[in-house]
């Protein structure tokens, strides 16, 4: 076991309202977590919804490449665990959704990616009014 | 570089969350690498005036 992942998680009380669109409860831990989501957001002035709306292909948001820089910098760390014990009274979470995580124990490499396009469908133009 | 971390204790008590949404994380616990990105948009063309129809009609 590496040194980074010697403390233990304490959770006494845990309410989570609802869990959503591939998301995890975690209990324990893990090597390695990857999310990734995307959603097209449509706004109606009125209730309309029609069950095939868009490909994701045909907006940019869905296209553009994420840079990540690589970390070239060699860092030694040592860290000394005094109390290994990572203590939450308590935690009450309304909603997690979107290929989110909510987790319990440690996680040794986690990367999340999140794609979202707004759209607003108005019936009138408002614009002239005050 | 050389980085020494001494974790002493650690307690919170209460943790109150409306919502983790759109590849968001919580996490109780230690981590040894994160990496979050995320895109949003909404272009001018993103403001539709209109009747109501599919975004790309089949």
């Amino acid at each position: 076991m590496t040194p980074m992942l010697q403390r233990t998680s304490v959770v006494n009380h845990l309410k989570v309202e609802t869990l959503s669109f591939s998301s995890i409860l975690e209990i324990g831990d893990s090597t390695f977590t990857q999310g990734f989501s995307r959603a097209i957001a449509v706004q109606r002035e009125e209730e309309a919804f029609f069950g095939y709306e868009a490909d994701f292909k045909s907006y940019p948001a869905f296209q553009i490449p994420i840079p990540f820089s690589p970390i070239t910098e060699n860092i030694s760390m040592h860290s000394q665990q005094l109390n290994p014990i990572t203590k939450v009274q308590n935690i009450d979470v309304i909603g997690v959704s979107a290929s989110s995580i909510l987790q319990i124990g440690s996680a040794k490499h986690i990367s999340m990616e999140a794609r979202v396009d707004h759209i607003r469908h108005l019936l009138t133009d408002h614009s002239d009014e005050k | 570089m050389n980085f020494q971390v001494y974790n002493r204790d650690l307690c919170v008590g209460t943790i109150r969350i409306v919502g983790v949404a759109s590849s968001s994380l919580l996490l109780v616990g230690d981590t040894q690498t994160i990496q979050l990105a995320s895109v949003f948009d909404t272009p001018p063309e993103s403001l539709i005036i209109g009747p109501f129809v599919p975004l790309t009609p089949k």
